[in-house]
């Protein structure tokens, strides 16, 4: 670095600087990076607040490198998640939170367009062999996050195409297939090798992958549906929800009726109900013993469902019963005419929770046709060794399961999965560290989590208010085929975006410190940098006084006794 | 950067992108409100002045013998004399031919009482100065004296509250407007917790040829009683409430406020400073002092019309807005 002396007069040995006001101090500030809520809540384990750093700084190819050091998904995940990031973001008690969710997916598309090459090298030829089984959002990211690490991975699926979930069942209307085809084939590209058709316990067994690969990673899903019945009674032409989601998706055809009612309060329900709608069925009921999700209702008591999607579907006509159950089924013959409702709701009853009815409120909604959409379980195909008669596997935090080295489970088909895309891309990537771990014989990884900076900690007097940037939605009489629902932000509305950013817990050079430390002990290392932590305290001088500490708009200095 | 390529912490103290006329190693407080305040203000002045300064804490802190924290000309004469040395220095780099501004420092003790015949008169002459004032409300250098420009209802050693008074019994001196009385160009009032507006209003006063007059708020940890730390705070504090209003006059005649966008009440500012614990009892005398300073604000609300009538973003909540990469306003 240049010796830049501006003018000024300066007598050396009659200087102040011999005088270390640093002796005075008791108490010593430094810089504490800690971790935003949006990171820390992220099921997938993004840190939004370093990626957003990037897009404010105008780095969008550096932002969306740093996304997919975690996420290898964003143009999918920015579309489908459910954004718990944003609920989290400490701006939501300022103004509006963050657009979280369309940062993401505007880097994602951006990549896509622009064709930005994962930040990967091709694994060599001489590298151990990992079989990754079943190509959803779980198994593509364990099988990226193995090739980062230098592994070769062969990805097995039992369909012709990857995705699992992601194609089999995500209407087009919230994940165009361009999409997901120009992301997921990007991904492969890595050096992914991918076997479709290829079953497990089918094409392909167990055993033979467990004497073929180092290491073995299951994310197959759950892929039958969980029994349904009132009292023991079924119509004769069951259908259940999942599979005829995936009829349409596949097939761009439904059974047709002229009304319905979907039992369930789930993505499966809702994404259901209105495909539904646009097949041209007039009244689609959903009934659910759940309510409908908000910032009052204790999460177990709310549906599971994206309340994004449900807003949408109640705007195309969707009827939602919350707080119903279906007491009887009304047949003529073998076919359903109506069901009995009854106001239901989950409760505690002797000690554990129950669906309890209430006697005296039942009402009849004439349907011809009721469709379970109550939720699936893993199907044990091929591997019910590892299941012993369970419907999901139990595992540990990195997806280990307990006398099994060498096996991994990650996304849906795991016990206590959340069901989101998110989750199964986190289950995925912590797979593959514990497998790396594993493979060198290396301790057991560790989760190094710092912790989460609260909204009172910010000082608040150096933020101004901005309102949050809108996208356009399409209209509802607009939605009928398979025409995405909602828009992306552009280019300058993401920048404006990323300047409402409180940078919660990381440096974002604002220059506060540098400017009111009446003791110039704060120093500057770069001329102009807008990237975090390039302030250095000069302790020669530091009176200890904490102002800088106090005036740190984000949190990210702290003071600790000195003595 | 590597440990290898980083500089020295004095090499780095050297190459910082701003004029430091005021050096580290300074014997201010912690949390000095006027240390940070003299260094905004001879920052943003940059190198081609010479100072005159009045007796106070900046003098003694800034220059213990043999030790000197300055890096520009400067002077210190008597507690009274500030204006007249400046004048006297003023006329002799003009009869030089020299373009050098003149800035004369002083506390509020050396301005608004002892130094203020002075200052009058070199505002009266017209001299081509920058007269700052660094306004802590009291004599703080000799142990906390009460000043013209304490406020009413404050506790200092000299107007301590018992049972013949609440602290001061007389009110803050009207500083800006006697001095806005001579009709000098600029007179401006700033606070440390706008530094942006700070600078602004300095290298604005420089560009004057003519007299012209700054009056910084600037917070006294030890004679105010708040911690160090909340030095910006009280400072912002002060603003927020409308007791110490940020204005700009010209020729006598008011040309600026920064209007207040939340304005708190004053016992917001007041409960952040053990000056005014006494007015948190449970007393009559108590209760009618803390209306007596919300009318006082009131006051200067209304007279210098502070109430911003939409968000604005020089108002009391967007003037100190930061962003990434340390851009300000000014």
């Amino acid at each position: 670095m240049a010796l830049i002396l501006t003018r000024g007069g300066f007598a050396l040995p009659g200087t102040s600087l011999n005088f270390k006001t640093g002796t005075w101090r008791v108490q010593k500030p430094y810089h504490r990076h800690l971790s935003a809520p949006c990171h820390a809540v992220c099921p997938a384990g993004e840190d939004a607040q370093a990626y957003i750093a990037k897009v404010d700084e105008g780095h969008f190819q550096q932002a969306w490198e740093t996304l997919v050091a975690v996420n290898p998904l964003p143009a999918v995940t920015g579309r489908v998640c459910h954004h718990p990031c944003e609920s989290a973001c400490n701006r939501g008690q300022f103004d509006e939170p963050l657009a979280i969710h369309k940062i993401e997916r505007l880097l994602g598309d951006q990549a896509i367009e622009q064709g930005w090459a994962y930040p990967v090298e091709k694994p060599r030829k001489s590298a151990l062999r990992v079989a990754v089984v079943g190509a959803g959002p779980a198994g593509l990211s364990a099988a990226y996050h193995l090739v980062r690490r230098g592994y070769n991975v062969t990805l097995f699926d039992q369909l012709p195409e990857p995705g699992g979930i992601l194609r089999t069942a995500l209407p087009a209307y919230r994940l165009p297939r361009l999409v997901l085809d120009a992301e997921v084939g990007r991904l492969l590209a890595v050096g992914i090798d991918f076997r479709p058709h290829h079953r497990l316990g089918r094409d392909v067994s167990l055993d033979e992958l467990k004497a073929d690969y180092s290491a073995v990673f299951l994310g197959p899903g759950d892929q039958k549906s969980r029994e349904w019945s009132i009292d023991g009674v079924v119509q004769r032409d069951l259908h259940v929800g999942l599979d005829l989601l995936k009829e349409w998706v596949a097939m761009g055809s439904v059974p047709q009726c002229k009304s319905v009612a979907i039992v369930g309060g789930g993505n499966t329900a809702i994404d259901l109900s209105r495909i539904l709608k646009r097949a041209g069925v007039g009244e689609v009921h959903v009934v659910t013993h759940q309510a409908l999700p908000g910032p009052d209702i204790p999460k177990e008591e709310a549906m599971s469902a994206i309340r994004r999607e449900i807003d949408q579907a109640l705007e195309e006509g969707v009827v939602i019963h919350t707080h119903r159950g279906i007491r009887r089924l009304i047949l003529r013959g073998e076919k359903v005419v109506g069901v009995e409702l009854v106001h239901m709701k989950k409760m505690e009853k002797g000690g554990k929770k129950q669906t309890i009815a209430f006697e005296g409120t039942e009402t009849v909604l004439h349907v011809d046709q009721v469709i379970p959409a109550v939720g699936q379980e893993v199907d044990p195909f091929g591997m019910e060794t590892l299941l012993h008669q369970k419907n999901a596997f139990e595992v540990d935090h990195w997806g280990r399961i307990a006398g099994q080295d060498g096996i991994f489970v990650g996304g849906d088909a795991r016990t206590g999965s959340s069901g989101t895309v998110s989750g199964a891309i986190g289950d995925g990537r912590r797979a593959a560290e514990a497998i790396d771990a594993f493979l060198r014989e290396d301790k057991a990884p560790e989760e190094n989590e710092a912790p989460t900076l609260a909204f009172e900690r910010l000082n608040l007097n150096y933020y101004e208010h901005a309102p949050r940037q809108r996208e356009v939605v399409l209209p509802v009489d607009k939605r009928l085929g398979c025409e995405e629902i909602e828009g992306g932000l552009s280019i300058s509305q993401v920048s404006l975006e990323a300047r409402r950013c409180f940078s919660c817990g990381n440096c974002f050079a604002c220059d506060n410190c540098w400017t009111l430390c009446p003791d110039q002990a704060v120093l500057k290392t770069k001329e102009l940098a807008s990237d975090g932590s390039h302030y250095v305290f000069d302790y020669d001088y530091c009176k200890g006084c904490g102002l800088c500490a106090n005036e740190c708009p984000c949190g990210f200095i702290a003071v600790e006794e000195e003595i | 950067m590597t440990a290898d390529t980083a500089p020295s912490i004095p090499d780095l103290r050297n190459s910082q992108l701003r004029f430091r006329a005021m050096e580290s190693g300074h014997r201010a407080c912690l949390g000095c409100g006027q240390a940070l305040a003299a260094r905004l203000v001879t920052e943003s002045a940059g190198p081609d002045v010479m100072i005159a300064n009045a007796t106070g804490c900046l003098e003694i802190f800034t220059t213990p013998w043999p030790e000197s924290a300055w890096r520009i000309p400067w002077m210190h004469s008597l507690f009274e004399n500030t204006g007249a040395i400046a004048s006297g220095m003023e006329a002799a780099l003009k009869a030089q031919g020299k373009s050098t501004k003149v800035i004369a420092q002083g506390g509020d003790g050396g301005t608004f009482d002892i130094g203020f015949q002075a200052l009058s008169g070199m505002l009266e002459r017209g001299h081509n100065v920058l007269y700052v004032c660094y306004d802590n409300e009291a004599y703080m250098n000799t142990g906390i004296q009460r000043s013209s420009s304490t406020p009413h209802a404050a506790m200092t050693t000299t107007s301590p509250p018992g049972k013949e008074r609440m602290g001061k019994r007389h009110l803050k001196k009207d500083i800006i407007s006697i001095i806005a009385a001579h009709h000098i160009p600029y007179a401006a009032t700033a606070s440390v917790a706008y530094p942006s507006d700070l600078r602004k209003k300095v290298r604005r006063a420089l560009a004057i040829e003519g007299p012209t007059f700054l009056q910084i708020h600037a917070p006294c940890p030890l004679g105010w009683g708040h911690e160090g730390d909340q030095s910006i705070a009280v400072a912002r504090l002060a603003v927020q409430t409308g007791l110490f209003p940020i204005i700009e006059l010209e020729r006598g005649r008011l040309a600026g406020a920064m209007p207040l966008r939340d304005i708190k009440p004053v016992t917001d500012y007041l409960k952040a400073q053990q000056r005014f614990r006494h007015l948190f009892q449970d007393d009559p005398r108590a209760r009618e002092e803390l209306e007596h300073l919300q009318a006082l604000a009131d006051h200067n609300i209304e007279v210098y019309g502070l109430r911003g009538e939409a968000p604005d973003k020089l108002d009391s909540e967007g003037a100190d807005t930061v962003q990434r990469g340390g851009v300000r306003w000014a």
